[in-house]
């Protein structure tokens, strides 16, 4: 989608964009000749149609990007599969440092499962800490 | 007054820029892949995972490096009948590790990671419009797990697709004409007709077909040694593609699968011969190709 200003016929450029709002984000846009600025207001089946391209309005290098949600799509079940994993003690489980360092190579679109299930993993095996040796088992095991 | 195309650019949203941006991620991370081979139906309930699995094991068999994709998000079956429902998404190097099954596949799998009797569901900023956005979130769903697993160098990864003739025709167009397919149908009359129906969507497209396989083509019983019929044959429906060969169903064998166990390749099984036999044809037609 392009705007364009109609009495200087140039093209609008996004100023601005503003954190989401019950499910609508805010776009802010400007004419760099005449400085007119309008705003954008998405309703929230909008927002979800763009959000489902995995995308950010304004890129996500833009210090001032509205995300639309989470980068993992499935944040919500994640947490509500943690949340019933807790009720059978299976999570709650501290990492070392360098654990952790290396799911950060994990994206972190499935970052969460992969938490959830590494944890899993370590109780299953009787571990108390999520820690290198448990990484390098559990890659042993399942042929990574 | 400007027209669109008279503007360049896309208006500060930088949407376009970053779709084309997860196009290459995900091109970059299959470049080490030589063979991409989907395996779809458009039909439910054809044993398309199964065959699947048993393919992949058998071209494993001969020598290349083999990986499969589970392109059904919503009815994950990989991590099952690979003996990998217990494997968790893993940290590589850069990515996510790939999970192997005793044959040496690899397998990525939602069903490792969404437990069996729970639906894949994703976040959602309103409910009740699912109907509007969820393909487009499946299919980047997909993109983001294509371009996080270190797939490494492979020969071939292997496809399972989701049911439905339309879902077929959209992974031709998201995986792009270099992906070859092969369709999978009982020989029942209604399978049949799914599956024409499937390989006229994806003659819309510039994938090359394979051809089809018969699976489930009879049913082995181990008593009498013999296979018997198990569907009525109805030839009325043509399939005007290749026949890869026809697959016996093996209720020892199914039942393995089920528990994610590997198929005894010592026992002298037609199904095993028949699966084999199209595994041959399979590399010899793609390895001619290309």
């Amino acid at each position: 989608m392009k705007f364009l200003c109609v009495p200087c016929d140039t093209r609008m450029e996004l100023a601005q964009t503003r954190p989401p709002d019950r499910g609508s984000i805010s776009l802010v846009y400007s004419c760099p000749d005449c400085g007119y600025e309008f705003a954008m207001l998405t309703n929230p089946m909008e927002t979800q149609v763009v959000g489902s391209l995995g995308v950010e309005i304004g890129g996500e290098s833009s210090g001032q990007a509205a995300k639309q949600e989470s980068k993992c799509p499935f944040s919500g079940m994640v947490q509500e599969m943690s949340a019933a994993s807790e009720v059978a003690g299976r999570t709650g489980f501290p990492w070392t440092e360098t654990a952790r360092r290396r799911l950060e190579t994990v994206p972190d679109f499935v970052r969460p499962m992969a938490k959830t299930g590494i944890e899993k993993y370590a109780k299953d095996e009787g571990y108390t800490e999520v820690n290198d040796e448990i990484l390098d088992a559990a890659r042993r095991f399942f042929g990574m | 007054m400007k027209s669109y195309h008279d503007i360049a650019g896309d208006g500060g949203s930088r949407v376009v820029e970053q779709v084309e941006a997860q196009r290459a991620r995900i091109d970059q991370n299959l470049a080490g892949v030589r063979h991409r081979v989907a395996i779809g139906s458009g039909k439910g309930g054809v044993g398309k995972s199964t065959l699947t699995l048993l393919l992949a094991r058998s071209v494993a068999r001969r020598g290349r490096r083999v990986a499969i994709f589970d392109a059904d998000l919503n009815g994950p079956s990989q991590a099952r009948l690979a003996g990998l429902s217990a494997a968790p998404l893993l940290p590589g190097r850069r990515g996510v590790a790939l999970a192997r099954d005793r044959d040496g596949v690899g397998v990525v799998s939602l069903g490792s990671v969404v437990p069996e009797g729970r639906a894949l569901d994703f976040d959602s900023v309103e409910k009740g419009s699912s109907y509007l956005w969820r393909a487009t979130r499946e299919f980047t769903a997909v993109g983001e797990l294509l371009g996080s697993v270190e797939w490494g160098r492979l020969d071939y990864l292997l496809f399972d697709l989701p049911p439905g003739a339309e879902r077929t025709q959209q992974f031709a167009d998201y995986l792009g004409p270099e992906t070859a397919f092969v369709l999978v149908s009982t020989p029942a009359g209604l399978s049949r007709a799914v599956v024409s129906r499937s390989l006229a969507a994806l003659e819309t497209t510039s994938n090359p077909v394979l051809g089809y396989v018969e699976n489930m083509s009879g049913y082995y019983c181990a008593d009498c040694r013999a296979v018997k019929p198990l569907f009525p044959q109805d030839r009325q429906v043509e399939l005007s593609l290749p026949c890869l060969g026809r697959v016996p169903f093996d209720p020892s064998l199914a039942a393995a699968c089920d528990r994610g166990e590997a198929a005894d390749e010592e026992a002298d099984r037609p199904t095993l011969a028949a699966v084999h036999a199209v595994a041959d044809r399979i590399i010899r037609e793609v390895e001619a190709d290309r």
